[in-house]
């Protein structure tokens, strides 16, 4: 396993996972999440390519409520 | 028809609707029903897996006819709210940002400085800039020539239900601004809107005052009549003001009288 960190949390990861392993791992579709690894901006059409390193920063934000 | 136009957008209402605050998303969606809004504000947030619920996305884009509009809201720097801007584009597909910088949570008055660089680059970028200000008629103006759709300047500090404290720099901005002038922050009642739109606000922005109602659509309703009705007493032209009485009724030539 490796380790990245995932919304400032340690999150253990098969090795060779992607974005969209990520995402499919949290329960999430993807649709309405924005990913930003190591402060890049990951499209969608990148996550299914895009492997995670040991230690990566991961930032998943969605919208909530806000004025 | 009257219109709200921002870069390419038309807005047949001129009542924009935060969504925070709300109690539950099911009231926060009924209220933004009610109120008509097409432009919604929300806000960037780290997913929770405990929490999924509060993901808006969803439920707000199933609402025909509505246009998102993210804030940077949580930066406290010009470069952070350009690093927010760019990922809520990613996510809403809209070029609106409501750029909102405001580093001290005791008053939540925003940077001008960090604010002006920060609408400076998003606008060079191609959004649609509309920055939550003072009401600072050098400022607005500033944000103007850098490119900014529109400014938002406050009524009176967020959250605090003071009003249109600030009504004589709005003025001032109002009649210097090229671009659209927005309320936006301090409003607490529907009133206060309809002052706004009278004065010559092309909008307003309100989120506490629907949010913290006891009864927030039917709250979202009355301010959506309100902003229509100050808009249609602005373009009606309000009568001037007089330091003394000018009666409506002939006082001569009543009965004995000469």
């Amino acid at each position: 396993m490796i380790t990245i960190d995932l919304n400032g949390q340690q999150q253990p990861l098969p090795p060779d996972s992607t974005v969209s392993d990520l995402l499919a791992a949290i329960g999430s579709d993807g649709k309405s999440v924005a990913v930003v690894v190591n402060e890049q901006i990951i499209r969608p059409e990148n996550r299914p390519s895009h492997l995670l390193q040991a230690g990566d920063r991961v930032e998943l934000l969605i919208f909530a409520g806000g004025g | 028809m009257d219109s709200l136009q921002i870069g390419s957008y038309t807005f047949s209402s001129r009542l924009i609707l935060g969504t925070g605050k709300f109690s539950n998303s099911t009231v926060m969606l009924e209220a933004v029903r009610a109120s008509g809004t097409q432009l919604v504000t929300v806000a960037l947030r780290r997913f929770n897996r405990e929490q999924a619920e509060d993901d808006l996305f969803g439920p707000l884009s199933a609402i025909e006819g509505i246009t998102l509009m993210p804030n940077t809201s949580g930066a406290s720097t010009a470069a952070e709210a350009v690093r927010a801007a760019h990922i809520a584009r990613e996510l809403s597909g809209s070029p609106f940002i409501k750029v909102e910088i405001h580093p001290n949570p005791q008053h939540l008055m925003p940077d001008p400085i960090e604010t002006y660089e920060a609408c400076r680059i998003l606008a060079q970028e191609g959004f649609l800039v509309m920055p939550y200000i003072a009401a600072d008629p050098v400022l607005a103006k500033r944000l103007e020539e850098v490119g900014c759709a529109s400014v938002m300047p406050l009524g009176s500090a967020i959250g605090s239900g003071q009003g249109l404290a600030t009504s004589e720099m709005l003025n001032i901005i109002i009649r210097e601004s090229g671009i659209p002038v927005i309320v936006d922050a301090g409003l607490r009642s529907p009133s206060e809107a309809a002052h706004a739109m009278e004065m010559g606000c092309e909008a307003v922005l309100v989120n506490s005052a629907v949010a913290a109602a006891s009864n927030p659509p039917a709250m979202a309703e009355a301010f959506a009549e309100a902003v229509a009705a100050g808009r249609k007493g602005f373009r009606a032209g309000l009568m001037q003001k007089s330091g003394s009485a000018v009666a409506t009724s002939p006082l001569t030539s009543f009965l004995g009288t000469c």
